[in-house]
């Protein structure tokens, strides 16, 4: 039997034995972009990513639109990467500038952390893209830092739309004032079209198939885990943008994307580093030094914490029987709330603790189909939120602080108060707690870390 | 005879209902119409009454008044006057607005017109068609009556009238002629002043003008044939209600059947006028009559129904004990925050209310305001949102007995509330919002199961919503097999020899078929341990089906036939290592459910692809069994057991090929197989070596008549809907009933019969020797008498077999012919589990076997 098994791999490739992840090409005709990977001498590996009627590439834009491709393929690498993590990066047409290199470097450490912490690797050190020498460097200060131009792009904004209450309270922030906005999605997901749908904005769907030999891959032992998929997204709207002619891209991450999941090793780890204020630097100002000065990249409720946005989507009443956060129920929707919310799942645990202070509870249950906080069986998820007895859950969900302060706002109302887990709540978590640092208004209160353009300053208002 | 907006807002609606008047004047009566507004001119009144703009009342207005030219000039007929003044008087009241009259009486006068038009447009259509009709002024007949509790609000936009026989009334009309035409939702008060209904007005109407005439009948004709067991929505096998009693049909409509308003049944209870419910597209259905009390009927649940976005609210004090006026204040702050408390159940300490889903409840912060004032005086806890299934028959109490299964059920949720009334009318439960859709089918099946439901007794239970108004082919419309073209074969088999099966194999294939037009389906395996019969083998190995087997003797009888390329899947529950040694010398993939094996035997599994089986939990979601299922069950990995096993096969060696979960057997729900692939997928992800999912089997096969059948082309859209979200994944099933059930029968003889107080038991020779499952899961098999195929069913038996156990009954409360001894008694869709379970207990016989393939 076991003579079987090693005849079994050795024609075959194992991923995790690969030494060289290599970038092989990328390129674009009709709409469809195909990034082509591969590792070793092994087969190549081949994204598509489908543009909807897509425009001709104008003249003018070309040099942009092939930078933004050239980092769109850079970025999406990470999904296959992963696959073997191999000590050697090869990029087939040379090394990169240093900016670039800088941004790439950072994304894969970073946004690669969780899936280390995960398999139980450690990425410091191995992650290196290939850089211009010094001597080249010094020699064409250009391939450093190639300066660009206006493109002159229409004032208008793409808002991806992730099918969660975050980019309906950006879309509608830009709606208020009057703004012209694409609501943008990739992949399929019917809940996002739904959500998309209701927003009565025009709509991209933009579609990428990811390479089949990934699959094969997973088969034969790959890593496995997390990637950042806000920075595909990301690189993907910025080659749209250019495509279509968009002046800027308007993501819906908040203030407590930055903050680390957990340290491990010395390492921050962060589930959602690529919706990180640290990402959003990196890539905007990326743009503006290789794409173009005229396209922001931006996120619309940076300055805001989770609550602040609980409480605007609170007076969304329109999306409510639409929307969910649940990423386990994602691929799935139906009218009914358990099709959209999973009920056990760190984001649906969140989402309903940070919106119950803003709603009436009988609407706030009506929209989960049922009462999460009166279920003994989710006090562990409940716990892990607050950051008690467990760390904080590998989701996209606020900080510990500001769930502690949902919790206490709930544990003095008495319409929430005999429910099982905010009775629990009161007399066995909040003794521990210094009361002092659990008020809700300061979650309110606007940070001043944002980057959002001038054009959109006023939509970032309307949201606090 | 009422009808509503619908049914009055277009030329071919109105010639319905002038065929319909003129049907009933053909049988000798005098009728009065009771019309509705165009459908949507109320609304648009209502909208008129909001505009506080001149401008706007008069341009909304004149969108009105053109409606109603529109379907004059569709009618071809000239304006006549009485519509004209109505027309006019529309105008001016949008003109003046509500300073002359007050704002709430000018509402009233404005909203009335709808009403008042299409009356008046009705009279010159019915007339002008040669059926001289009267206009008739509701108002000069219904007087409204101002109660205590009343405000301007209530006393002008929905008010009662005081509905008593008026012999006078009478006598006036008979006086005028044979056909009347009035308004519904409308009426006077005693200052003169019009006054609305308020909803469900023309219904109402109807009622009070039954109850005015002393009418023979009151009419409503609406767009359903009338009242059923269940939401038709929720439960397609619903059955028509085609007699009721006032009390029981208020109680229905007031707990979630919209065709009726509650109000509308009062009026007509002591005047003893019947209301007949019928379906003005459908005029032949039977509809539903309500009426007095009717004569002696054995007990019968008559409906069940739901209804959703319930809040309780539960209030805890000892303070309450023996104390005067503490729920006098309770209640106070219930009335100070406009919430209107409907169910109470209390106890010495505590009082639960439930409120109803209405729009203060859901958006303002009257519940936190609630809560704060209870608050001081006791413990609140708000419960939401929940759903107060409720079941309603005359002598409710008195089916208790019949009810052990239901509460059974019921006993596997969190039940809030139980109420019971003192009029013996219901029986509610308040339970979790979730669990209600996938409940209520699920009831609704148990209560006829019981024989808590009659459905049998054909004088008060009519045809299924289904097969009234249900879409794609009906069901029951293809014969079973065995009823029309095998018959006469089947009773030459039976005078050979009985008991005995007999599998037809055409339909076996025809299953086998439905099964390959799942395209999302890569591989299908055929559960053998349903029927092992060779036939039956040889036929699926035909059909390209591989198979699944649970025990080296299933593997060494498929073995025998199968050719050898079949994929074969070894699936085994709690087996023993030497049946996994025995299993590994086969071609078979092996099935894990546990840690033991790996932990014990892992050097076996070295070097081999394995599939898992997982145990998903409540995590599965709303399927109540799969849910009791979780750690209650044998079956399966629990879901925190996965790192481990992971852990263990990565030690041995063992390649996890395949992830594995079977929800439960008889699932009619479609969506249920996507929720298994989805979830599978989703761990699938985690663990990378795995290239299929096995989402099982249990499709069911509906046993009753009239049941729906699993939904292919749903089940068929589901599995391509999952499977394009994780294409990367092979889908293998492995159904067994759905294949064999319908194409076995057993063949049994009559012995004799017994009666025995209200009971007629007949007897055959074999019972649960032969067939278990009625027995093990008070499973329904149909029961002929093949003998008597088209002779009326006069009697009602207890058909049950020779074995000494009083379990040993295979149907109860079955209508069938009057039998004699040796008559053929056929049990059908004895195909799946029926002789692999058969024994011989009390040493008796086993049935035998026969194949018919043609």
């Amino acid at each position: 039997m076991k003579r079987a098994m090693e005849k079994d791999v050795s024609n075959t490739i194992q991923p995790r034995l690969t030494q060289v992840f290599r970038f092989v090409r990328c390129n674009y005709t009709d709409g469809v972009a195909e990034l082509v990977y591969a590792f070793d001498d092994d087969d190549e590996l081949i994204e598509r990513i489908r543009f909807p009627n897509a425009p001709a590439v104008p003249v003018a834009r070309v040099a942009a639109f092939d930078a933004a491709l050239k980092l769109l393929h850079l970025i999406a690498g990470i999904s296959y990467y992963k696959a073997g993590v191999p000590p050697q990066i090869e990029v087939a047409d040379g090394p990169l500038d240093d900016a670039t290199a800088e941004l790439l470097d950072a994304l894969y450490l970073h946004g690669l952390a969780e899936f280390a912490y995960r398999n139980g690797l450690d990425l410091r050190g191995r992650i290196a893209f290939p850089r211009h020498d010094a001597e080249t460097t010094t020699s064409s200060r250009d391939a450093a830092a190639p300066a660009v131009g206006m493109l002159n792009l229409r004032k208008r904004t793409l808002v991806p739309i992730g099918g969660g209450k975050d980019s309906l309270v950006a879309v509608e922030a830009i709606k208020a004032i009057g703004g012209e906005a694409t609501a943008v999605w990739v992949g399929n997901s019917a809940l996002i079209a739904a959500c998309a749908e209701r927003t009565g904005l025009p709509m991209l769907n933009i579609q990428r198939e990811l390479a089949p030999g990934l699959f094969e891959l997973n088969r034969l032992g790959a890593w496995n885990g997390h990637i950042p998929v806000t920075a595909v997204n990301s690189a993907i709207l910025a080659v749209a943008a250019v495509l279509y002619g968009y002046d800027s891209i308007a993501f819906a991450n908040e203030r407590s994307a930055s903050a680390a999941t957990l340290e491990y090793d010395g390492q921050q780890v962060n589930h959602q580093w690529s919706k990180s204020y640290a990402f959003e630097q990196l890539l905007g100002n990326w743009l503006h030094t290789h794409v173009a000065s005229d396209l922001d990249y931006c996120s619309l409720l940076r300055p805001y914490s989770e609550l602040s946005i609980t409480r605007a989507f609170a007076k969304l009443t329109s999306y409510f029987d639409v929307f969910s956060s649940c990423n386990r129920n994602f691929r799935l929707l139906g009218p009914k709330p358990a099709d959209r919310w999973c009920g056990q799942c760190p984001k649906c645990h969140f989402v309903f603790l940070a919106l119950a202070p803003f709603l009436p509870k009988p609407r706030l249950l009506s929209i989960f189909g049922r009462n999460l906080l009166d279920d003994e069986s989710q006090a562990a998820g409940f716990d892990a939120l607050l950051e008690y007895q467990d760390h904080k859950p590998f989701e996209c969900v606020g900080e510990g602080a500001e769930a502690r302060a949902a919790m206490y706002a709930l544990s003095q109302r008495p319409e929430w108060q005999e429910d099982a887990l905010v009775a629990r709540f009161r007399s066995e978590i909040l003794p521990q707690l210094d009361a002092s640092l659990l008020a809700l208004e300061p979650w309110l209160e606007p940070s001043p870390e944002q980057r959002v353009p001038v054009r959109l300053q006023p939509a970032l208002k309307t949201i606090g | 005879m009422k009808f509503g907006g619908t049914s009055v807002a277009t030329l071919p609606r109105w010639q319905n209902i002038l065929e319909l008047v003129a049907s009933r004047r053909a049988e000798g009566a005098r009728v009065l119409v009771v019309v509705s507004a165009l459908s949507g001119i109320t609304d648009a009144l209502k909208q008129l009454c909001r505009h506080g703009d001149h401008g706007q009342r008069v341009e909304a207005a004149k969108a009105i008044v053109q409606r109603h030219y529109e379907l004059l000039e569709h009618m071809q007929l000239a304006l006549p006057d009485t519509l004209n003044d109505r027309l006019g008087d529309l105008s001016r009241l949008a003109d003046d607005g509500a300073t002359a009259l007050g704002e709430l009486a000018w509402q009233a006068q404005v909203q009335a017109h709808g009403e008042l038009m299409s009356s008046a447009l009705g009279a010159a259509f019915l007339s002008h068609s040669g059926l001289p009709t009267h206009w008739l002024d509701a108002r000069e007949c219904l007087a409204a009556v101002a109660l205590p509790n009343q405000n301007e609000r209530t006393r002008l936009l929905s008010a009662m009238v005081e509905a008593k026989p008026d012999p006078a009334l009478n006598a006036r009309l008979a006086a005028l002629g044979e056909v009347f035409i009035t308004q519904g939702f409308i009426a006077r008060e005693s200052k003169g002043r019009t006054v609305l209904l308020g909803r469900g007005g023309s219904d109402t109407s109807a009622a009070y003008f039954g109850a005015l005439l002393k009418a023979q009948r009151v009419e409503i004709w609406t767009d359903v044939a009338g009242m059923f067991t269940a939401n038709p929505r929720q439960v397609p096998g619903a059955r028509l209600l085609q007699r009721l009693d006032y009390e029981e049909a208020q109680e229905i409509a007031s707990t979630g059947a919209k065709v009726l308003h509650p109000r509308c049944l009062s009026p007509l209870r002591e005047p003893r006028v019947p209301l007949l419910i019928k379906d003005t597209n459908r005029p032949e259905l039977d509809g539903t009559v309500i009426g007095p009390e009717i004569r002696a009927h054995a007990p019968s649940v008559k409906a069940i129904s739901a209804r959703k976005g319930i809040t309780l609210v539960s209030m805890e004090s000892v303070g309450m004990w023996q104390q005067v006026g503490f729920l006098a204040d309770v209640f106070a702050h219930f009335k100070q925050h406009g919430l209107s408390v409907d169910l109470i159940g209390s106890a010495e300490t505590n009082v639960t209310v439930s409120l109803d889903p209405t729009e203060n409840l859901l958006d303002s912060d009257a519940i936190a305001a609630l809560a704060t004032d209870l608050a001081k005086v006791c413990r609140v806890k708000v419960i939401a949102p929940c759903a107060a299934i409720t079941l309603v028959g005359r002598g409710m109490r008195s089916l208790l007995h019949t009810l052990s299964g239901v509460l059974a059920e019921f006993g596997q949720l969190r039940v809030h509330m139980i109420s019971q009334s003192s009029n013996n009318l219901n029986l509610t439960f308040v339970v979790d919002e979730e669990v209600v859709d996938a409940l209520l089918p699920h009831l609704h099946d148990l209560l006829i199961a019981a024989g808590a439901l009659r459905t049998d007794d054909s004088a008060l239970f009519g045809p299924s919503w289904q097969t009234l108004y249900g879409t794609g082919e009906a069901p029951g419309a293809v014969a079973a097999w065995w009823r029309d073209a095998q018959r006469q074969q089947l009773l030459e088999l039976a005078a050979e020899t009985t008991p005995r099966y007999v599998y037809h194999l055409p339909t076996v294939r025809q299953q086998a078929r439905a099964l390959k037009s799942l395209a999302a389906v890569d591989r299908l395996h055929y559960a053998v341990k349903a029927n092992t019969h060779p036939a039956i083998l040889h036929v699926l190995a035909a059909e390209g089906f591989a198979f699944e087997c649970v025990s080296p003797g299933e593997l060494k009888a498929v073995g025998a036939i199968v050719p050898e390329a079949t994929p074969l899947l070894f699936t085994p529950n709690f087996a023993p290592r030497e049946d996994y040694v025995y299993a590994l010398g086969t071609r078979a993939t092996i099935t894990l459910d546990a840690l033991h094996p790996l932990k014990h035997w892992g050097e076996l599994f070295r070097g081999r692809e394995i599939v898992l089986r997982m145990d998903l939990g409540r995590g599965l979601g709303h399927h109540e069994k799969v849910r009791t299922g979780g750690s209650g069950s044998k079956f399966g990995l629990p879901l925190d057991q996965l790192a481990a096993f992971l852990q263990l096969a990565d030690a041995h060696g063992a390649t996890v090929r395949g992830l594995h979960a079977h929800l439960g057997s008889g699932v009619l729900d479609a969506s249920h197989w996507g929720e298994v692939y989805v979830q599978l997928a989703s761990l699938a992800e985690r663990i990378g070596s795995v290239a299929f999912l096995n989402i099982g089997g249990g499709l069911g096969v509906p046993s009753h008549p009239g049941e729906a059948p699993l939904d292919m082309v749903e089940l068929d859209r589901v599995l391509r809907e999952v499977k394009a979200a994780y294409p990367q994944y092979q889908l293998w099933m492995e159904p067994g009933r759905y294949l064999v059930a319908d194409a076995g029968v057993l063949l049994a003889r009559a012995t004799q019969q017994k009666d025995k107080g209200a009971f007629s038991y007949l007897g055959i020779d074999t019972g649960m020797n032969s067939l278990i499952r009625p027995a093990l899961y008070d499973a329904w098999h149909e029961i002929v008498n093949l003998s008597r195929l088209d002779e009326p069913a006069t009697a009602l038996y207890q058909v049950v077999g020779p074995i000494c156990e009083s379990g040993d009954v295979l149907g109860t409360d079955r209508r069938l012919p009057e039998a004699q001894e040796g008559d053929v008694i056929l049990i059908a869709q004895a195909g799946a589990y029926g002789k692999v379970m058969s024994s011989h207990y009390n040493l008796r016989d086993e049935a035998d076997e026969v194949v018919i393939d043609a």
